[in-house]
């Protein structure tokens, strides 16, 4: 009942707009006084995100695209303008490429295994459990730890002395491993963001609870096994949710400060000295800013890494729109 | 191996299917219990290095527990470094910043949600672009401008950017108005009230949850960010995310680990502990912007 009434509710003020040109003329000036009132009220109301947007972010960015073309540093009053000089540096330069494969290969490994590893726990916590609360609860704690605890976290588990990892290969008669140096380092944070996985799951479960149950039902009187009914059913009727995580999870491993935080030293001026394996194209555009102050080389740098970001996302996009299934409920849409 | 048939007759099918069950239930709970080992554990690590001698932490093989529980290193972690005062920097921060977003992305988000006007479509589709805007990638370029107009060292930054609106939170905020009925603000415009006086009487009394799980997101977003403060804050005005990670050092810069995994915990168990106060609306609020 109610349901059937919002879209027509939410119809009203339209089609009072648009009679309301017509009913100038007959002097029903209110109702267009009306329509400009709530335009005007419009951008008042989100005058603050687009002001906001324009100064901390468009500008911002626009700000770097014309240093980018630039040699400034903040220091010499020398600089100059030097048109794409920065882009052919960088893209001359083997650590551009470096860096940047390591950020793919990190990207590319973070981030299907914590979906995995989200949704394998949110199947899990989704059957009937005793105290199903707590194990949610238990199981989600890790992803609410602050980046910087993440860190110190695994720097304590992986310390070369004092650290357990160490502990349990000694077990088992192995020697200490420096886990924090290279090469060993690049396990360390996809192990930190392995540990966060309890985001993925909380949010496939949340569309876990939305898949009907009698689709379930109907599958397993079918005749089909667990697996097939989770592989059928389940993840197609995920794959939204899913597809937002690896968009997300991509820009979000993109810019992992991850490395930072488990190095010795984690200032700016440290961040040179990270282990090779860990310093991937986030840190060397950070190295390039605040470790060397080469503004100009830095923001071309980070023009690049834009750019590729909308690539990227525009493809994992375009390469799921066949496979992603919209459950479109006609009555949720106005 | 396939579902078993229960047949009338059969006793011994019963049994089969009871010993199954429990096998089953066996499984379920040992993954579950191996997985939240693995979760837990690490912080437990955490806790435990914090409880130990320096020796302790030197020794090799892996000294698994303290002969004896150091607890005053805990208190100790306190005056190392000026504890007290980086978390009331942290939290004077937080507190700016998690007040004025939420107000800030309500205030717009009521926009999106009742109102309308030509552009409309165009800007929530880049609101919503502008949440996978990569926030490291703006923050560079951003910390330049912000050193150009002199607001290195001061809070102005986070007044800004509480000012501006969070594209997340305006979200969850436009989802919140946008399911109340239409006829709660038609009767008060009718009357002569003005959208604002709409938003202040009747929309935001109403959104108190979202409210609260706003502030509770901001704040732990403020709370553990690192490179803001590192980039925009003086080594004594920095908030104690910066300090934890870069101050409890030797003079001869050599890290105290006992003491930095006990201040450690120390600065992450607040969150925890809202984490699990506020649970409920912080769980809902990241479902819904996840899913729609």
């Amino acid at each position: 009942m109610t349901v059937g009434q919002i879209p027509q509710a939410v119809e009203r003020p339209r089609s009072a707009a648009r009679t309301g040109t017509g009913a100038v003329r007959s002097g029903g000036l209110p109702r267009t006084s009306m329509t400009a009132r709530r335009h005007r009220a419009f951008y008042m109301f989100t005058s603050p995100w687009i002001v906001g947007f324009l100064l901390l972010t468009v500008g911002p960015m626009a700000y770097a695209l014309w240093l980018s073309f630039t040699t400034f540093d903040g220091i010499s009053p020398n600089w100059s303008f030097v048109g794409l000089a920065n882009y052919r540096e960088l893209l001359a330069d083997q650590v551009t490429w470096d860096s940047l494969s390591r950020a793919g290969v990190f990207a590319l490994t973070s981030v299907p295994l914590s979906i995995a590893a989200g949704l394998a726990l949110a199947v899990l916590v989704n059957r009937p459990l005793r105290a199903r609360g707590l194990w949610r609860t238990l199981l989600y704690l890790p992803a609410v730890v602050p980046p910087v605890g993440a860190g110190l976290v695994f720097k304590a588990l992986f310390n070369r002395d004092s650290g357990a990892a160490n502990g349990v290969l000694n077990i088992f008669g192995i020697d200490a491993i420096a886990w924090l140096d290279d090469p060993y380092a690049r396990y360390v944070i996809l192990m930190a963001v392995l540990w966060g996985a309890g985001n993925v799951m909380i949010i496939s479960l949340a569309g876990l609870q939305d898949v009907p149950r009698e689709l379930h039902e109907a599958a397993r009187i079918d005749g089909a096994s667990a697996w097939r009914t989770f592989r059928s059913v389940t993840v197609p009727l995920l794959s939204p949710v899913l597809l937002f995580q690896a968009v997300t999870g991509m820009i979000a491993s993109v810019q992992t400060i991850m490395p930072l935080l488990i190095a010795a030293n984690p200032t700016p001026a440290g961040v040179t000295a990270i282990p090779q394996t860990n310093y991937m194209y986030m840190m060397h555009v950070f190295a390039e800013y605040f470790a060397l102050g080469r503004y100009g080389y830095a923001s071309a740098l980070l023009w690049v890494l834009f750019v590729l970001i909308l690539i990227a996302t525009g493809l994992i996009f375009k390469l799921t729109s066949g496979v992603v299934f919209y459950n479109v409920d006609p009555e949720a849409k106005k | 191996m396939t579902a078993t048939i229960v047949t009338p007759t059969g006793k011994k099918a019963d049994a089969d299917v009871r010993v199954r069950v429990r096998t089953s239930r066996l499984v379920l709970y040992t993954v579950l219990v191996a997985a939240t080992g693995l979760m837990i554990g690490p912080f437990g690590w955490l806790i435990i290095t914090g409880l130990k001698t320096t020796p302790e932490l030197a020794a090799s093989p892996v000294h698994w527990l303290p002969d004896r529980f150091q607890w005053h290193n805990f208190a100790d972690a306190f005056t190392q470094i000026d504890f007290l005062g980086y978390a009331r920097n942290s939290l004077i921060i937080a507190l700016i910043y998690a007040t004025l977003v939420t107000l800030s992305s309500a205030w717009v988000g009521f926009g999106f949600a009742r109102l309308d006007a030509p552009g409309k479509k165009v800007l929530f589709g880049i609101l919503l672009g502008s949440m996978m805007l990569p926030q490291m990638i703006t923050l560079f370029p951003t910390y330049l401008i912000f050193a150009k107009v002199g607001m290195v060292d001061t809070y102005w930054p986070w007044v800004l950017w509480g000012l501006s609106a969070a594209p997340y939170l305006v979200f969850l905020f436009r989802q919140f108005f946008a399911g109340m009925p239409r006829e709660l603000e038609e009767a008060a415009i009718i009357d002569g009230c003005g959208y604002a006086t709409v938003f202040w009487r009747i929309f935001l009394p109403q959104s108190r949850p979202v409210l609260a799980a706003s502030f509770v997101i901001a704040f732990t977003w403020s709370w553990g960010d690192f490179l803001a403060p590192m980039l925009l804050l003086s080594s004594d005005r920095t908030t104690l995310s910066v300090a934890i990670m870069t101050q409890y050092v030797t003079p001869g810069g050599l890290p105290v680990n006992n003491l930095l995994a006990a201040g450690s915990v120390l600065y992450v168990v607040p969150i925890l502990l809202i984490f699990l106060v506020a649970q409920r609306g912080f769980v809902a609020g990241m479902s819904t912007t996840g899913l729609k």
